[in-house]
């Protein structure tokens, strides 16, 4: 094998590389995905019941309600305003705090306070914004709360957001989509158009071809893995060890789309077995995100090695003793897939050396 | 234009299209995962906060507290209700001291203990807490002295919440249909590339059996997987006619996408591109049907709205023909106007 072959060839591929479709799509996608997701499930899956508010005097209550941490809040300027976002469903109750309202309260002079109420709004949010809103007044006149609460947690179940349960699959997306898909996509396309036995019967070997092709996918997939990590603020922690980890990731990642690209004849092929084989490669991120399922399941899967080091660290804290023998399991699964991947090539007569 | 001809291109062009593995099988599994999906979501919706409460002594306020949406359960020991607490049978066991009334008469604070099993987010801990407070002072006879009018803004839905599942139909709908443009877009683009489009217009088929055949062909495709999720997914037993017909509406305006896909399109590759960047402006309106309030009024510009917003208002709330005339007909406008532009796109592309 020849290092500065191998450097040309990786320079060749970055050079095309985005022309291609494929190229930008591992690029763009798990960005995509990672922010919509942070959208969907960071804000939009919350359980708390949302409030408007239109004052139309200036009322000691709305600066109360943003203080609020049981319900979240909007402002409005108008009635028509706060009528529209109950019609859509923005708010699940939209009130009118007429002018002169404190002073009235204060008084104890019977006051009237407009509410609208979405229709679809559940009756578990009417009831609690309900007596959200009679508590701030009643806290707005200075009355005192008759009782203590104690709160007392039981079990040891953790409650983890959706958001963080998610952020498995992101990584895996990331590091699979442009590791795996990269070098089998330039594989199989060399071997349509038949680029690779013209690039074979000069001094570059196959052996060539297919490290730099998987380098490529390696060094894709570790900046997607560390882009995506730094945009759901989980790389701070240990960032050296993320980065091992990220790595032999992408090296599984490579090693799985050159298998691919050596026994794949086209990329329709490659799509229909993505839709099946992907479960192979996501099952531990989905079986993560629902902690009812027996998690032992998820350690069948190869990727729940690369996996579980890297929510140990980015969401648990924990350091190089707790995952060492997990990341050992993950770089025999790498050694592994490098022979699968050499007999592979040996098997197939296209590529006989 | 001749019928026979027409038939024998549609004929040809679906066994075309299931020759091709990949589309085969994305179209095959996409109906079963989408049905998949939509069964295991839950079919109903949980309104109430479930809360139990142990109390040795009677506190009317608190027992008789059967507001909408609360549910107050009373249990016969504290240890019960703990256990109740972690086993998730309520989202919180609320325990009165035995000297509660007592304490009120003598005006001091009693304390009252709160159970929460662990996983319980932090607003709920809170809104439990404000409900306490209020029961209290209620209890306690401090009057409130404003009074609140309350007016329900569209349909009243307590009781009849829509399931997350229902809310979803209209996005796998559109998923399914969406998902035949890729085939329609691949299917006529080889054609194109591989000029067999040419040769056959060197027989007795015209352009405009050509387009029709590939048109029956796509609307056919979409239209059928849709119907047939709508069927299995119970979105029919409302007004079928206004939902086949929003579907088969839905189905021309992808077909219209297809051919334009397929005009700017080389190969599979290229098809997966632009099907991409054409298509996910075209979900955003499910959107806000899932999530409602997060998207606002521009999204009326997207033809898809139109179709989204129909099967939405009458599967989920039985809307009929005089509700729903208007985004039928908008939805029509917008597949001539694309299907226009698709085939007179491919037409020069053809030439």
């Amino acid at each position: 094998m020849s290092l500065k072959r191998v450097g040309i060839l990786l320079g060749k591929e970055f050079l095309q590389g985005p022309k291609n479709f494929i190229f930008i799509w591992v690029l763009v996608l798990p960005i995509v995905i990672s922010l919509v997701f942070s959208l969907v499930f960071g804000t939009l899956f919350t359980e708390k019941p949302t409030l408007g508010v239109v004052d139309e005097g200036s009322s000691q209550l709305v600066a109360m309600i943003g203080e609020l941490t049981s319900v979240d809040t909007k402002e409005y300027d108008s009635v028509s305003e706060i009528k529209q976002a109950v019609e859509s469903g923005a708010v699940d109750i939209g009130m009118v705090i007429p002018a002169g309202f404190d002073s009235s309260v204060m008084q104890g002079e019977e006051t009237e306070l407009t509410t609208y109420i979405w229709g679809e709004s559940l009756a578990k949010n009417r009831t609690i914004l309900r007596v959200t809103i009679a508590n701030l007044v009643r806290e707005s006149t200075g009355q005192e709360a008759p009782v203590e609460i104690e709160v007392i947690t039981l079990g040891d179940e953790v409650s983890i957001p959706w958001n963080e349960r998610l952020l498995p699959l992101l990584v895996l997306m990331a590091v699979f989509l442009g590791g795996l898909f990269l070098p089998a996509t330039s594989v199989i396309n060399e071997k349509e158009k038949k680029t690779l036995e013209a690039l074979v019967v000069t001094p570059t070997t196959i052996g060539d071809v297919f490290v730099a092709k998987g380098l490529l996918g390696v060094i894709l997939s570790l900046f997607m893995g560390t882009v995506i990590l730094i945009l759901n603020q989980a790389f701070g922690v240990a960032p050296v060890l993320l980065l091992l980890l990220l790595a032999l990731g992408a090296v599984m990642a490579a090693e799985l789309g050159l298998l691919c690209g050596a026994l794949i004849k086209d990329i329709t092929t490659l799509f229909a077995i993505w839709k099946l084989g992907g479960i192979l490669l996501f099952g531990p991120a989905i079986i993560y995100m629902f902690p009812q399922i027996p998690q032992w399941i998820g350690k069948l899967f190869p990727t729940y090695y690369l996996l579980q080091p890297i929510v140990e660290i980015s969401q648990r804290g924990s350091g190089w003793s707790d995952i060492a023998t997990n990341v050992f399991i993950l770089a025999g699964l790498d050694l592994i897939l490098i022979g699968v991947v050499v007999f592979a090539l040996r098997r197939t007569r296209q590529f006989a050396v | 234009m001749n019928l026979r001809i027409i038939g024998a291109l549609v004929a040809k062009d679906l066994s075309l299209f299931f020759r091709n593995r990949f589309f085969t099988l994305v179209t095959v599994l996409g109906l079963v995962v989408y049905m998949v999906i939509y069964f295991i979501m839950p079919k109903t919706v949980n309104e109430n906060l479930e809360i139990g409460l142990y109390a040795p002594v009677i506190l009317p306020v608190f027992e008789q507290m059967q507001e909408e949406g609360l549910e107050i359960e009373v249990i016969e020991s504290e240890e019960l209700l703990k256990e109740a607490v972690i086993d998730g049978q309520y989202v919180a066991g609320i325990v009165l001291p035995a000297d509660i009334m007592e304490s009120f008469i003598s005006e001091q604070k009693p304390r009252i203990s709160v159970y929460f099993a662990s996983d319980v987010p932090e607003e709920i801990k809170d809104a439990v807490g404000v409900l306490i407070r209020e029961l209290a002072y209620q209890q306690t006879g401090q009057a409130l002295t404003i009074e609140v009018s309350e007016e329900i803004l569209g349909p009243d839905m307590l009781g009849m919440q829509i399931p997350p599942r229902d809310r979803m139909r209209p996005l796998f709908a559109i998923l399914l249909i969406m998902t035949e443009t890729f085939g329609l877009a691949n299917l006529i683009s080889e054609e194109v590339e591989r000029r067999t489009i040419n040769a056959l217009l060197v027989t007795p088929v015209s352009v405009k059996d050509l387009f029709a055949a590939k048109g029956i062909m796509g609307v056919s495709l979409a239209f059928v997987q849709a119907a047939l999720f709508m069927v299995i997914v119970g979105g029919m037993s409302r007004q079928p006619l206004i939902i086949l017909a929003a579907l088969l509406l839905g189905a021309v305006l992808v077909t219209g996408i297809g051919f334009l896909i397929a005009a700017l399109s080389k190969d599979m590759m290229s098809v997966m591109a632009w099907g991409i960047v054409t298509l996910i402006p075209l979900f955003i309106p499910s959107f806000s049907i899932m999530f409602p309030g997060t998207v606002t009024g521009w999204v009326k510009v997207i033809p898809s709205y139109y179709l989204v917003d129909t099967v939405h208002r009458v599967a989920n709330f039985g809307a009929g023909w005089g509700d729903v005339w208007l985004s039928l007909l908008i939805l029509l406008g917008f597949d001539l106007a694309i299907a226009w532009i698709g085939i007179t796109a491919l037409g020069r592309r053809a030439r």
